[in-house]
């Protein structure tokens, strides 16, 4: 039986090859056929309802979740814009790979997209080799509703902006109340980052449980410390600039921290790891500062903790610092190589600045908004049906109101993208789990001779 | 002579048709082989940006006595030595166990040994990533509670993220090289043990003098696939370290390293230069080999 | 005597039993845990622990439902490891008949030209091939993953060598009877090549089916991407798609397992080619 299968098999390749041995060349061309046409019914696209007589525009994004936004905008867009219809056409991928993917197509000039999502750490990338368009003409309309600093983070030192967020990407502090209650500190008491420790310091001896963690593979509490501090990881022109006594000063305090057992190293190595969700979720930590983006994680992988989390203003180092910073994002950016110019940043912008796109990106996304308006409209922050404003015990838009607009943003020019690659990967794995002894400031000047940028 | 018919032209003519033949192979080698050989030497001398190159001489050289390329190249070397010195002994006494005549049911063993070989290294990667994940419940951490120990954050500390590399490797390709190896022992005459039996040689001197000297073919190949293997190694850290950023390069390679200056990070020249760096080592490594073998030859 | 052969036989088939256990154990471990949620196994650890009472199918079942590229993906693996697989047998098989029947001028320079490919990892020049697949424009394309890779040095290696065995008499006697050179390949040499194309057919096949960072590089689109790289795609903490990946993986091995049992003696011979004769 099996002799028999193998030798159909064997006739089957046999006759092909003979046949293919006359006319190679017909062969190769109608397979080429077959596979083009298979893959035209792409399965991780997203499309608008479609308008006749629509501009074609395509985008990529690394995130499934905002397909449904772009195509929602885009058929509210042909709703309010009926002169200039668009059609758009949403492409997912996987984050790296989409990056790369991106940036190759750029240096040969063409498949790339109109619109693309470029996630922060990539951003510099794109940037510096000048492939994406100033979206100044369409940003400025808004100017006055929306966060500056939020917009002017993806620009150049010339003025000119390259992409808008989804969110504002305010930094806050997720407590634990349980835990927090079982100490009997109130998260509220605490300003600086002194008085975290000294409620650190209760925590674990009632509860048993480290304060907060810190990532060995992702750089958010000692670039939010950093920010408090004003202090960048690239300089104003660009060049990597990690070995500063402000950073060793915050890898001393996050050391400290951990040798005080306060602080632990996030389970997965950062704060996306399924790990460290399976661990938040058990109550295992009792408290985190990230961004308030991060909220939909809680939402999406923490249902334990439901009721249970409550977001307060981050510590700082002196009291009456703003206590908020701006950390994480993606850029959305039009490509220089667009056909559409014009069309693609009108519709960017009114996906991340217009009323509409800042709401949808709040209710639906659970993104904290750009746009200043949203604040103040009890409708928005009151509004009992969002699962956002259920889950948690303290309002979100109570922080913002407090400490307005003018915040400090990462510098994400230059070598940023580079610094980015070398701190994930080695250098807060270094300072927090290797090599633990070693003196800050020599570590940092070791870490930065390792970054290879070239301007 | 009719013997070319009425069709005989240029192409089938018996002095053509060799050339003809090769065609293939020579037209691959150029444009596939050849061509990116000498452009990346090239490359490696230049700044590539934009569609643009400039000559820059040694510079990316020069960029490359960072920490992160040396350690890389530890890696990779240090990999490729362990995996050496592993993956030929264990496989060559297991083959001459298996082999041995009073093993029973040695096909359906030597079948289920090879089985690993047959997984794809990425789904292999994935479940040595969970088996040795660095929650107390993942598989290996229950086996070191049997024993009373703490569970291990495997995949973050430099020494057993070597212990996970290897283990991986060795359930890979153990079956493999016993394959190799078993096909080396049935070329050995029987009648040179029996012989030896009847001279008095006890089992190990046997495998001393007999198996082992004439199983020499089967261990240069394995050694020299080994080699290659150890030294190109990428995927497996990709896969242990989702992605190409290993905690601290723990499990950097040349050829990881490589794949995130030059196409992680777009600085085309300098992984170039990687890459001939790369080419270098492994040139040097097969005149070595060479020179090794020929003179054993000679020797012989 | 007799006893002590009969101990040896136990000890044995006991280290060799232990042994294949432990083989087969991550395997087991794949599959015991694919009726578990994915993402609880990430959580809590990849391990034997069995609740009977919530063990279930969803896995599969979301596996099969449609909603997800799996087996896209499974079907570009699959289109590329059979068009790779036919076009590289009978491209190194053509090459090695040349190498093997004719001498001809420059033969053992090109022929050393086949030894160097061998020799050298094709990471290396990995860069420059990236640039050369833009340059033709076959980025993002099942040919751009297969089109540098269609004459393999290490088969026409082996074709050489098994082909040498055929005395070129036997040629002659062809052409007495009226038959071209590319006539005498195609009717006479590649049938009597069966057995070679079997074994080998499975060494390329396993190389194709396996293949990772150089479709990883080439394919740009989600929906053409191969099953490895779309496997390691789900690892990603971003995608909350575990439950897919451990079920994919198990369903990923399946086929394989069962042509290997079908075709043992091929597989063995294929992937360990080389190291007889080599």
């Amino acid at each position: 039986m099996k002799k028999r299968i193998l030798s159909v098999l064997l006739c089957l390749v046999m006759t092909m090859s003979l046949m293919s041995a006359c006319s190679k060349k017909s062969a190769d061309t109608s397979s080429e056929g077959e596979s083009s046409s298979g893959t035209e019914a792409g399965m991780t696209q997203g499309k608008n309802n479609h308008v006749d007589g629509g501009t074609d525009l395509s985008l990529w994004t690394f995130q499934e979740l905002h397909v449904g936004f772009y195509t929602e905008m885009a058929d509210v867009w042909n709703e309010k814009n009926p002169d200039k219809p668009i059609n758009i056409t949403v492409t997912t991928g996987e984050s790296h790979s989409l990056h790369q993917k991106l940036l190759v197509a750029c240096q040969a000039g063409e498949g790339t997209p109109d619109i693309a999502d470029i996630e922060v750490g990539y951003y510099g990338s794109f940037m510096k080799d000048n492939y994406l368009l100033p979206i100044n003409d369409v940003v400025e309309p808004y100017e006055d509703e929306v966060v500056m600093s939020r917009v002017e983070m993806y620009g150049d030192n010339e003025g000119n902006w390259y992409g808008a967020d989804f969110h504002l990407g305010a930094s806050v502090t997720y407590y634990n109340m349980d835990i927090m209650n079982e100490a009997g500190v109130d998260p509220a008491s605490i300003v600086t980052w002194d008085d975290y420790v000294e409620a650190g310091k209760v925590v674990k001896e009632k509860t048993g449980k480290p304060m907060c963690a810190v990532e060995s593979t992702d750089l958010f509490l000692p670039q939010l410390m950093m920010l408090e501090k004003k202090t960048q990881y690239v300089t104003d022109d660009g060049q990597p600039n990690i070995a500063n006594d402000d950073h060793a000063e915050v890898i001393d305090y996050i050391r400290m921290m951990i040798d005080e057992g306060i602080c632990e190293i996030a389970p997965g190595g950062f704060f996306h790891a399924e790990e460290w969700y399976g661990h938040l979720n058990d109550g295992g930590v009792a408290s985190i500062s990230m961004p308030l983006w991060y909220m939909g994680r809680f939402t999406d992988y923490c249902g334990d903790l439901e009721g249970k989390i409550g977001i307060y203003e981050i510590p700082v180092w002196n009291e009456g610092d703003t206590r908020e910073v701006l950390q994480g994002g993606t850029g959305t950016s039009v490509l220089k190589f667009t056909e559409q110019e014009d069309l693609a940043k009108e519709f960017l912008a009114f996906c991340k600045l217009s009323e509409e796109g800042c709401t949808y990106e709040w209710e639906v996304l659970g993104f904290d908004p750009i746009r200043t308006s949203l604040w103040d409209d009890p409708a928005i922050t009151e509004n009992p049906d969002n699962k956002y404003l259920k889950y948690f015990t303290t309002n979100p838009f109570d922080i913002l109101k407090k400490n307005g607009t003018d915040l400090t943003a990462p510098n994400i020019s230059g070598a940023y993208s580079a610094t980015y690659s070398v701190l994930v990967s080695t250098t807060y794995t270094n300072a927090f789990e290797n090599a633990t002894d070693q003196d800050a400031k020599e570590l940092l000047e070791t870490e930065q001779s390792t970054i290879i940028y070239e301007e | 002579m009719k013997k070319k018919g009425v069709f005989s032209r240029f192409l089938y003519s018996q002095k053509v048709a060799p050339y003809v033949f090769v065609l293939p192979f020579v037209l691959t080698f150029l444009i596939f082989f050849a061509y990116p050989v000498i452009s990346t030497i090239y490359m490696s001398f230049c700044k590539v940006s934009g569609g643009e190159t400039v000559f820059i001489g040694l510079k990316n050289y020069k960029t490359l006595t960072n920490p992160v390329f040396i350690k890389a190249l530890k890696n990779s070397m240090f990999y490729m030595v362990v995996t050496c010195a592993i993956m030929i002994p264990i496989p060559m006494i297991l083959a001459t166990m298996l082999n041995s005549r009073h093993m029973k049911g040695k096909g359906f063993y030597r079948s289920v040994m090879f089985i690993p070989a047959l997984t794809s290294v990425v789904v292999a990667g994935i479940v040595f990533r969970l088996m040795f994940g660095e929650v107390s419940g993942s598989f290996m951490n229950q086996i070191l509670g049997l024993f009373g120990h703490d569970p291990l954050v495997w995949l973050r500390r430099p020494f057993t993220v070597w212990i996970v590399l290897f283990a991986l490797c060795i359930w890979r390709w153990t079956g493999v090289n016993m394959m190799y190896y078993l096909s080396g022992l049935q070329q050995i005459p029987k009648d040179l043990y029996e012989s030896a039996d009847i001279d008095g040689a006890g089992r190990f001197q046997q495998f001393r003098y007999i198996t082992l000297p004439l199983l020499k073919p089967t261990t240069i190949y394995v050694l020299t696939i080994s080699i290659f293997g150890g030294l190109a190694m990428f995927t497996e850290s990709y896969l242990i370290f989702n992605g190409n950023n290993s905690p601290n390069n723990v499990g950097t390679t040349i050829v990881g390293y490589l794949y995130r200056v030059g196409l992680q990070q777009n600085n085309i020249g300098i992984g170039s230069a990687i890459g001939v760096v790369l080419l270098i080592i492994v040139l040097l490594l097969n005149v070595i080999q060479l020179a090794l073998n020929g003179t054993f030859k000679k020797g012989e | 005597m007799k006893k002590k052969k009969n101990t040896q036989t136990i000890l044995l088939v006991i280290f060799f039993s232990v042994l294949a256990l432990i083989t087969l154990l991550p395997l087991l471990l794949l599959f015991v845990s694919s009726f578990r949620p994915g993402a609880e196994l990430i959580r809590y650890g990849l391990n034997f622990n069995i609740d009977f009472a919530n063990a279930n199918i969803d896995t599969y079942r979301l596996l099969f439902s449609g909603q997800n590229n799996y087996f896209i993906w499974y079907k570009n693996s699959l289109v590329i490891t059979v068009v790779q697989v036919f076009l590289a047998l009978l491209l190194s098989a053509f090459v090695g008949y040349g190498f093997a029947m004719y001498d001809f001028k420059f033969k053992n320079l090109i022929f050393a030209g086949v030894l160097i490919v061998m020799m050298i990892p094709t990471e290396v020049i990995i860069l420059p091939l990236y640039q050369l697949i833009i340059k033709l424009g076959i980025m993002d394309n099942m040919w751009g993953i297969m089109l540098p890779y269609l004459v393999i040095p290490m088969l026409i290696f082996f074709f050489r060598q098994y082909l040498s065995g055929i005395p070129r008499d036997f040629l002659d006697a062809a052409r007495v009877d009226g038959c071209s050179e590319y006539g005498i390949f195609a009717r006479i040499m590649v049938p009597l090549m069966k057995p070679s194309f079997a074994a080998m057919g499975i060494y390329q096949g396993m190389q194709s089916w396996n293949n990772f960072l150089w479709p990883m590089i080439v394919i740009r689109s989600q929906e053409k991407i191969t099953l490895p790289v779309g496997l390691q795609s789900l690892l990603s903490p971003y995608g909350n798609n575990y439950d897919i990946l451990i079920a994919g993986s198990c369903f990923a091995i399946v086929p394989i397992l069962i042509l290997f049992i079908c075709f043992q003696s091929y597989f063995i011979e294929g992937m360990t080619a080389g190291g007889v004769k080599g």
